[in-house]
């Protein structure tokens, strides 16, 4: 058995604004949402790289204590979005707790800032203080937290997948999401992940070389995804959910149709758990393109991974090229808000759904000049009005995982 | 402590850390006040910081049996009465 699986509803907690019009707002504006690194009085103050793309606007959960009581920030994020997307999608209660809707939702690694907390526990006098490691902690901090935080506050009943493969987090709950509606595990799945503002991720990235540091007083001039003055990533925050449904069942309903997921592919390098790698990457794109049935020459838009780091855009540029040559629109989303981590393809799928809709395509930020190693690729250097029917999103992960989504547009979708 | 110092701390608790609305002394913390297992495990804890000493793992299972506030209070006393015998 193989359905046709269709988003029915989206919301994304981004560093360039919260719900759709902020968010079309900003990529239509060129706005970046990326700001000085604050200090969070342990890490930021040995941390080269000063910058981090951040959710600096208030939020309004208004969450119960009922639910806040097993909620590190990371579900916080996660909870709204699949609080906005149930909303939006329209669904009712008796589908939600049915068994038939189920939640692939992921972090990075569950809740850092409780796990900081902890940790200070942890290396203080201990006796004492040991009961003040609340029974909670765990529950707030592990790395499935955000998806049972989402099944309990909503009484969803289905299957629970909590990928947690880094910068394919989302990417790949989109994905095995879309599988378990196709072969007919699940009629809906709620899927997507969130990573809450974290020094220990811009630590590790610093150490390794990979994060921006030469624009530490123009944060907006980074991350700068193929441009040749580009330094390597900034690390962001954020959340986001998509609604995934089988098309016939949505159709009957007259749900919304935003767009439906027509390839889903996803790979392992095999290898090294850091360098990015040509050959697996390119399998993945093309991975995809065989679950869709489609050719290259189908697709008008890539939303690259592009993270600005140096070799990373080299890489991910040659196997564009190598598929799809210079047919599709390139953006590198990240330039807008730097690297959402496990957040990063929900965002990135969700950013390219809003703007097939409105028929734009945005620019990559800061690309002034072109790496020459990457001069292959169409590039999308100015706000382009175009339809776009097809999208690939491409994400690529530390422990060589790789995923690419491709999405068809809701007003092709619908037929 | 007296019983209403307890009894008042204990309110003051149930109210500011875990939101309680007009907590009764006589309400099934579960049915009126949706307090789960999760709660219990905190409330333990800090009942352990009221008194001053951790509790053993014997006392902690006998808190199982508690369903309202005037249970608790009532487990309080019989603590602190343990403690000083």
């Amino acid at each position: 058995m193989k359905r046709r699986v269709v988003i029915t509803a989206c919301s994304a907690i981004t560093p360039i604004g919260y719900g759709k019009d902020e968010i079309i707002q900003s990529l239509r504006s060129g706005r970046s949402g990326v700001s000085p690194l604050r200090d969070d009085g342990l890490l930021s103050k040995h941390i080269h790289s000063r910058v981090f793309g951040s959710v600096d606007y208030p939020m309004e959960y208004g969450f119960k204590r009922q639910y806040t009581k097993t909620m590190g920030p990371v579900a916080f994020y996660a909870c709204q979005v699949a609080k906005d997307v149930l909303a939006q999608s329209g669904l009712d209660q008796e589908f939600i707790t049915s068994g038939r809707l189920g939640v692939a939702f992921g972090s990075t690694h569950g809740s850092p800032t409780v796990q900081r907390d902890i940790y200070k526990t942890f290396f203080s006098d201990l006796d004492a203080k040991f009961s003040s490691i609340g029974a909670v902690d765990y529950l707030r901090s592990m790395v499935h937290t955000t998806a049972v935080n989402i099944s309990r506050m909503f009484g969803i009943t289905g299957r629970i997948i909590a990928s947690s493969t880094a910068c394919t987090t989302s990417s790949q709950s989109i994905g095995f999401g879309y599988e378990m509606i196709k072969y007919g595990m699940q009629d809906a799945m709620l899927c997507g992940g969130a990573d809450e503002y974290d020094t220990t991720t811009v630590a590790v990235f610093d150490n390794l070389l990979a994060c921006s540091v030469d624009y530490n007083d123009t944060p907006s001039c980074t991350p700068r995804p193929f441009d040749a003055g580009r330094d390597g990533l900034v690390v962001g925050e954020g959340g986001g959910a998509v609604l995934l449904e089988e098309y016939e069942a949505a159709r009957r309903r007259g749900a919304t149709i935003l767009g439906e997921l027509v390839g889903f592919g996803c790979n392992n390098n095999g290898g090294d758990l850091i360098l990015p790698n040509l050959e697996g990457i390119t399998a993945t794109l093309r991975l995809a393109l065989d679950d869709a049935a489609l050719s290259p020459g189908e697709v008008d838009f890539v939303s690259a991974h592009a993270t600005a780091t140096k070799m990373g855009d080299v890489i991910e540029a040659q196997a564009i090229d190598a598929v799809y040559g210079k047919g599709p629109l390139v953006s590198g989303l990240k330039s807008y808000m730097g690297h959402t981590m496990g957040t990063c393809g929900v965002i990135e799928l969700i950013l390219t759904l809003y703007m097939m809709e409105q028929g734009f395509v945005a620019p990559t930020l800061n690309l002034e000049e072109v790496d020459e190693r990457c001069r292959m690729l169409r590039h999308t250097r100015e706000l382009t009005e175009t339809p776009v029917r097809t999208a690939a999103i491409q994400n690529f992960a530390f422990g060589g995982v790789n995923t690419c989504l491709l999405v068809r547009d809701g007003r092709t979708a619908q037929g | 402590m007296t019983r209403d110092e307890i009894q008042q701390a204990i309110i003051t608790i149930l109210t500011k850390d875990f939101e309680f609305e007009n907590p009764g002394l006589e309400d099934n913390l579960r049915d009126a006040h949706g307090f789960d297992s999760i709660d219990a495990i905190e409330l333990l804890g800090k009942i352990e910081l009221l008194l001053g000493f951790s509790l053993t793992r014997e006392e902690k299972e006998q808190a199982m049996a508690i369903r309202t506030i005037k249970d608790v209070v009532a487990y309080i006393e019989e603590l602190q009465r343990s403690r000083n015998s």
